[in-house]
């Protein structure tokens, strides 16, 4: 038994979107099976304004218990540190955002937005937006690297534009069933179980990996996208290919690169010209390598990954 | 001397992003009403300046509720911008993957957003009120576990096409960057006759979808209602009995004038875009429907304007075409009743000032006669409009409902007319110049401008439905629809004013989705009572 209270800052609500499509658990699931009140949500909640701001003062004030304080957005801080850009309740998001934090027994950040600023942060970042406890790679945000929740975690992070349902539903579960000791966080506090392995684990195109066989343009069945397409795939922490998305595939391997978007920098290279869908290389070698891979490595690997090549890599294999 | 109370709520919950609407209530029924936006990100800011293709991966998140319609503008602003050849079978994924966003959001709205109200205390008396909560409960309730839970199945289909859903980037200038095989076109084929039979029939219609297609008119629909107890206790009919009992068509008329951008073009007659060849492309026609002249006529971009004399920017008080927009906010955004309240601007048509869009806009417009004869028709909710006195709250929910086995049977087109073997890109040369991309996202008329300059973006702008609808006073003091639809709201009980969230809900505004998106409130004593 737990109670959940989800509120949404800078958001676009497609996180909720996303937990909507849970399944094994479903978002139904969570309250008829594993005992979980649902004290408020946005897009679900029944009460209306007045209600509602009653419930958040029993948080705040402690006559009600609050045991997983969820948020989906950015922390609006514009204009000049106000937080008026962003109002709820009658006054600024952020300060709701600290006084439920303060109370809340987890505190779970929702998304990209929610985690590292995400989308809103993109330069020259109008809203001065920052994520609970992140801002892009550095520690702090909204809450200050020192934050604790009452039960002595940091926020739990489940990035990603949007979280998938499954990584959303594990922890709420985990939290609800009291498994929360077997919730290990990476340095930046992602749960290890989803966020250790790379998206390219599973991949479709791993082989056109390998052999250094490159989609060169959209549409194609064949072809690995990191070379020229700009795929983030081999250094980008997710389990995309792992657990894969709405049941059914991944970006990758519908044919769209991978964007990198469960890493703090996401979107990379803030989108500048020239950098969309395009892999950024100098002297013909990509600027960012697989992960751990330098570049002399890299080299060699490559040189001798085409040397070794297959004929049929070079044509299509998932045909018609 | 009959007393004028002022009533702030805010939040109005389940409008996505929340929205603040303050209204004046005379002896219980509102007479005036104020909308207001309270967030505002600044997507247009961010956009400035980038990659031409960034609008492809930020636009798509500026509502994870649109994000295929989203995606979908953004692409044809490209295509329009670059001059792009864009294949068959691209244009029909594009079209496939917006109607299984919508497919999806059908059930999640209707149940997830707006029956929970039918759960209301304040409709107890109702005869229906028991049924309504055995139904619609949230979380508990039969229809709404089965509803919620099901509408994550159209959009597998888009994850078979864009890798996922929500916010895939897979509509590209040019085409798409899928090639599906043959096992997600069958894939695509089972999971649409999972949601037929496990939703559409069994729940929402009560009967096949044949038998709803053969209801042309009113008497046709009334005729069904009555033909079998399965009709008059499918959720549908369900609904009607309940909403007409409650006195939902009783009141949310609002601005009487509709708008739609058309959507879907045709896989053969769009494969070389321009912004003014769209109209005589899209299966779906466009238009603008006056219903006190009764008169139908197209919609071009070039008839719309924005005003922020309401609204909190610093750009003068003219009425601007988009492309000459600067977006330039304000930095104290105090809320002034009488001057600027709001991170919507006011849209308008040139001639023919605030328009309602939506659902109900577009079924109002597919009765018109106008546009091409090729294209669309479809004169049901018309009829019912005309013999049931306007618009209203129930009409509002009818209309969006009844989209559904069209977007059904526009899904099973794509997936026929795929030619595997044939196309999906055809990469185009990147160059400047201005482009304009639209569809109907689920909950209305949505469209993106765009200006590429020296190989970056020097403007972006998005109208979104809810732009239109949520839009505060323009430059001529004329109410924004939903507050020109909130007055004359009768309101039983002010401390649970069930009614003001029926009738924004109703527009299932989507305040993030108007990118100037908004959060609640009013800073005062919150949905507070005070009389003055």
């Amino acid at each position: 038994m737990a109670n959940l209270l989800w509120l949404q800052g800078g958001a676009c609500s497609g996180n909720t979107m996303s937990f909507l499509n849970a399944e094994e658990p479903s978002a139904c699931d969570l309250v008829t099976d594993f005992g979980i009140t649902v004290l408020w949500h946005p897009s679900l909640g029944v009460e209306l304004g007045d209600n509602l701001k009653a419930l958040l003062l029993d948080l705040t004030s402690g006559r009600k218990p609050l045991d997983i304080f969820v948020f989906e957005g950015s922390v609006v801080n514009a204009p000049n540190g106000t937080g008026e850009w962003n109002r709820f309740c009658g006054r600024p998001m952020k300060d709701w955002v600290k006084e439920l934090s303060a109370v809340a027994a987890f505190t779970v950040a929702v998304g990209d937005c929610a985690t590292w600023g995400g989308i809103p942060a993109t330069s020259p970042n109008p809203s001065e937006s920052v994520g609970l406890q992140f801002l892009k790679r550095a520690n702090g945000g909204a809450l200050g690297a020192g934050y604790k929740s009452k039960a002595g975690l940091p926020v739990i992070n489940i990035p990603g534009c949007p979280a998938h349902p499954d990584w959303i539903t594990q922890i709420v579960v985990a939290v609800a069933t009291g498994r929360t000791a077997d919730i290990t966080l990476d340095e930046f506090q992602r749960p290890k179980t989803f966020f250790q392995s790379f998206t390219q684990t599973g991949c479709t195109r791993n082989m056109h990996f390998a052999y250094k066989v490159s989609a060169t343009e959209f549409g194609q069945r064949k072809g690995c996208l990191f070379y020229d397409l700009g795929c983030r795939g081999p250094m980008t922490h997710s389990p995309c290919n792992r657990i894969l998305w709405n049941r059914q595939s991944s970006k990758t391997r519908a044919g769209m690169p991978c964007m990198g978007c469960t890493e703090p920098e996401f979107p990379f290279f803030d989108l500048a010209p020239g950098t969309v869908f395009k892999t950024q290389t100098v002297m013909g070698v990509p600027k960012d390598m697989p992960t751990g891979v330098d570049k002399k490595g890299y080299l060699a690997l490559t040189a001798a990954a085409k040397n070794a090549a297959p004929k049929w890599a070079e044509e299509d294999i998932f045909v018609v | 001397m009959s007393q004028v109370q002022t009533l702030d709520i805010s939040p109005v919950g389940r409008v996505e992003g929340d929205l603040d609407v303050r209204v004046d209530i005379t002896d219980g029924v509102v007479t005036s009403a104020w909308t207001q936006a309270e967030l505002f990100r600044g997507f247009e800011l961010i956009l400035k300046d980038k990659d031409p293709q960034a609008g492809l991966v930020v636009t798509p998140r500026a509502c994870g509720i649109c994000g295929a319609s989203h995606l979908t503008c953004a692409a044809w602003a490209l295509d329009t911008a670059w001059q792009t050849e864009v294949p068959r079978n691209a244009i029909l994924a594009r079209n496939l993957g917006q109607l299984t966003e919508s497919l999806q959001s059908q059930p999640r709205y209707f149940y997830g957003l707006y029956a929970i109200d039918l759960t209301n205390k304040n409709y107890r008396k109702s005869k229906y009120y028991d049924e309504a909560v055995k139904r619609f409960s949230a979380f508990t309730g039969t229809s709404y576990e089965q509803g919620v839970t099901i509408s994550g199945k159209p959009v597998e289909i888009y994850a078979l096409l864009g890798g996922q859903w929500p916010h895939s980037s897979f509509m590209v200038p040019g085409g798409v960057m899928c090639a599906p095989t043959l096992t997600d076109i069958t894939r695509a084929w089972s999971l649409l006759e999972y949601y037929k039979k496990n939703w559409l029939e069994s729940h929402w219609l009560g009967c096949s979808l044949e038998r709803y297609e053969q209801i042309q008119s009113y008497d046709d629909f009334m005729v069904w209602l009555d033909e079998s107890p399965a009709h008059a206790n499918s959720d549908l009919g369900f609904y009607w009995r309940m909403g007409q009992d409650i006195g939902l068509d009783t009141y949310g008329g609002g601005a009487g004038k509709y708008v739609s951008w058309g959507y879907l073009p045709h896989e053969d007659k769009y494969q070389k875009p321009t912004i003014d060849g769209r109209n005589a492309a899209v299966i779906m026609k466009s238009g603008v429907y006056d219903s006190k002249t009764d008169t139908h006529k197209v919609m071009d971009q070039k008839f719309l304007r924005e005003n922020t004399n309401h609204a909190w920017y610093d750009e003068g008080s003219a009425d601007v075409h988009p492309f000459d927009r600067t977006t330039k906010p304000v930095q104290k955004n105090t809320i002034d009743h009488n001057g600027k309240y709001s991170w919507s601007t006011a849209v308008s048509h040139v001639d023919d000032g605030r328009l309602e869009a939506g659902p109900l806009a577009r079924q109002l417009i597919a009765g018109g006669q106008h546009g091409e004869s090729w294209q669309h028709q479809d004169g049901l909710i018309l009829d019912m409009f005309k013999k049931m006195g306007g618009a209203s709250v129930h009409l509002r929910q009818i209309g969006r409902m009844h989209e559904t086995v069209k977007l059904y049977r526009q899904a099973e087109r794509c997936l026929r007319e795929f030619k595997l073997n044939d196309p999906w890109y055809i990469k185009p040369r990147e160059r400047d110049g201005r482009g304009w991309g639209a569809t109907e996202a689920i909950r209305g008329a949505l469209c993106h401008w765009i200006e590429v300059k020296d190989g970056k973006i020097k403007n972006y702008q998005i109208i979104a439905p809810t732009t239109w609808n949520v839009g505060p006073r323009d430059g001529k003091g004329q109410l924004g629809p939903i507050e020109q639809a909130l007055i004359g709201t009768p309101i039983a009980d002010a401390s649970d004013p069930v009614e003001v969230g029926h009738v924004a809900r109703s527009f299932d505004s989507c305040l993030v989705c108007t990118v100037h998106a908004h959060d609640a409130k009013t800073g005062k004593e919150l949905a507070r009572f005070r009389t003055a």
